[in-house]
């Protein structure tokens, strides 16, 4: 059954998440098409300069990447559900419903998890080619947060889509609007190190909170 | 699990709150706390104070008290060493201060500027550097090619081709090693920069506390190891590159001392002062012909301390004001809030989550009403009560916080 429901996922998303992906992947090649320039018109030794002491960040186009794609795989899984409240259909099922959302949310998971593993792969290796670990390992340390705002921002979407009523909705956007945010705070290079963790820890409790939304929804809160 | 999942919620929210909440509390309340400007004067042997606020008032410690004031010209004649340019334009330099003569190339040369917050320790720090050539008999400093670090040996890495350059990396950490050197290093403190008069190197210290002088000379290493008191270690080091060519750094102890490398002879100078901590306090020295004024900043105090020339203590002056915490919109904020989380913080570069919880418990109060209206509530809603029991327990526990969290995730279930 599981297997269906994550093939009914796939079709929903698919074209979006396969896109919004290559958008990531062409942001990744332009961090580097930019820095073989730098390098070329300016000295490598001055270029390795600027990054260590004048903490300018050469990944920081990546910071919203991650959150696009989130946000695109959400809403393009989670607001066809609500249309004429399809998302019954799939609550008829012969499956405990929580195990459904939970399927449904576990397969966008993955889905943002491919894409993450994916970019911060290409990253790393075009990151080597240029750089020591002394820069690249703060870079990496940079961007974690960014990527999981890319699935803070997708349980967040789908939470808000699935709650049936518009006033809370609202109230939902303004939970998240107080805690998105600190996943976007501006660091220099290596200064989320304290943090990622609590951050990654933050996005596993939002990640069942659908639960809570679609519970509302198929109870027919109005 | 449904129920689970609100409580994640719930919590997430708390914590979200407690970061937004006092944070826009703050920027509609907070007032500006301005810490005056201390400078010692060689003519009055008095500390100069200009305070800003309700306008600029200019005045000295024996003044004050008076409640006497100086014109911006009085107050720049006592101050002959930072306001040179205006007194010479005025006329107004005198010929001679102490019973020695003043010349203006003395003046510059011996004139010194220092400061350090505690934002550039709590920092990611680099762990690469350029190692400058130390004689390189060109007029300006050029940027090496490579770069280095010292982990369990001291390795250049060619900053075009990316790879370690092995010959090198080899000469100098044999020389270290020979030195006694115990890698990896603890710190490596310099000034990486071409825009300084000539190179120094770098003051390292290795993971036995111990400090060496590191630099390159006609592409050779140069690696002394300075001599320090047993049980001596310094948290802190920050090079200089002065006119004067006293002394290599300043050097800051775990025991909070101010200590001086000199130039050359490598002696380490101890300043007779106490509690100087740059972790915690903004720290800034002016030196001059006669004197050093060591002041030290921080949450609701200043601290001043003046040494002459043979580092023996002049005078001191220290001042404290109302904290935040002590104006009413701090007081305030403590009936409102049980904590707040700030993730950034003014002394560090560092992102995390600052809890600080507001001891005196006047929250309590608050979060208690905010109980009581949120049990009103439910009594007639008519709902069983049982059911919102942890629900009472975090309004009691995180006052607005978990009260508005509570109530944006409704505590309906069907079963």
């Amino acid at each position: 059954m599981w297997k269906s429901v994550a093939y009914k996922e796939w079709l929903k998303i698919r074209w979006f998440f396969i896109l919004s992906t290559i958008f990531g992947v062409l942001a990744v090649g332009y961090i580097f098409l930019k820095v073989q320039y730098d390098f070329k018109f300016n000295d490598p030794n001055n270029y390795w300069y600027v990054l260590l002491f004048m903490k300018v960040k050469y990944f920081s186009i990546l910071k919203f990447v991650p959150l696009i794609i989130g946000f695109a795989v959400s809403v393009t899984q989670y607001f066809p559900e609500t249309v004429d409240k399809r998302i019954k259909l799939t609550f008829h099922l012969p499956i405990n419903e929580n195990k459904i959302l939970l399927i449904m949310m576990l397969f966008g998971t993955a889905c943002l998890l491919a894409s993450s593993t994916l970019l911060t792969l290409i990253f790393y290796v075009l990151s080597t080619i240029y750089f020591p670990v002394d820069i690249i390992i703060p870079a990496l340390i940079s961007i974690t947060p960014w990527l999981l705002s890319g699935f803070a921002i997708y349980y967040l979407v789908a939470f808000i889509i699935l709650e049936p009523m518009w006033k809370y909705r609202l109230f939902y956007l303004v939970f998240a609007s107080a805690i998105f945010p600190i996943f976007l705070e501006s660091s220099i290079a290596g200064g989320f190190a304290p943090v990622n963790m609590s951050l990654a820890v933050l996005v596993i409790g939002l990640s069942i909170s659908l639960l809570f939304s679609g519970y509302r929804f198929r109870k027919g809160e109005q | 699990m449904v129920k689970l999942s609100r409580y994640f919620l719930v919590v997430i929210a708390v914590i979200g709150f407690a970061i937004v909440i006092p944070k826009f509390y703050w920027m509609a309340f907070e007032k500006p706390i301005r810490s005056p400007f201390i400078m010692w004067s060689c003519i009055d042997n008095d500390f100069m104070i200009t305070r800003s606020g309700d306008g600029l008032k200019r005045t000295s410690r024996n003044l004050e008290k008076i409640g006497e004031t100086l014109t911006r010209e009085e107050y720049e004649q006592k101050l002959p060493f930072l306001y040179v340019r205006q007194l010479l334009m005025n006329g107004t330099m005198p010929d001679s201060i102490n019973g020695v003569d003043i010349d203006t190339h003395d003046i510059s040369q011996r004139r010194t500027t220092f400061r350090v917050r505690p934002k550039e320790i709590h920092s990611p720090l680099p762990t690469l550097y350029p190692l400058f050539e130390s004689q390189s008999r060109r007029a300006n400093l050029e940027m090496p090619k490579d770069f280095f670090r010292i982990t369990w040996r001291m390795e250049f890495i060619d900053a075009e081709s990316n790879k370690i350059n092995e010959e090198k990396s080899r000469m100098f950490s044999a020389v270290l090693y020979k030195r006694g050197f115990k890698f990896p290093a603890k710190s490596i403190n310099g000034l990486p920069t071409t825009r300084k008069s000539c190179d120094e190197g770098y003051l390292v210290i290795d993971s036995k506390d111990q400090l060496f002088h590191v630099k390159m000379i006609e592409a050779k290493p140069f690696v002394e190891k300075v001599k320090i008191p047993n049980g001596l270690k310094f948290k802190f080091i920050k090079c200089v590159d002065f006119n004067t060519k006293l002394f290599y750094a300043y050097l800051f102890s775990t025991d909070n001392h101010l200590y001086i490398l000199t130039q050359y002879d490598y002696e380490l100078i101890k300043f007779p002062i106490e509690n100087i901590n740059p972790e915690l306090n903004e720290i800034k020295i002016y030196g001059d012909l006669f004197n050093f004024n060591i002041i030290s900043v921080g949450v609701g105090f200043l601290k001043s301390d003046i040494l002459d020339r043979d580092y023996k203590l002049v005078d001191q002056y220290s001042e404290t004001w109302e904290v935040i915490d002590e104006q009413i919109e701090g007081k305030v904020a403590k009936f409102l809030f049980p904590a707040e989380i700030k993730m950034t913080n003014k002394k560090s570069d560092f992102i995390k989550f600052n809890v600080e919880t507001n001891k005196p418990f006047n929250w309590l109060i608050l979060s208690s009403i905010l109980a009581i209206i949120h049990f009103i509530i439910l009594k007639r809603g008519k709902d069983k009560l049982t059911k919102h029991v942890i629900d009472l327990g975090i309004i009691a526990l995180t006052g607005i916080f978990g009260f508005i969290a509570v109530n944006i995730f409704p505590n309906k279930f069907y079963d």
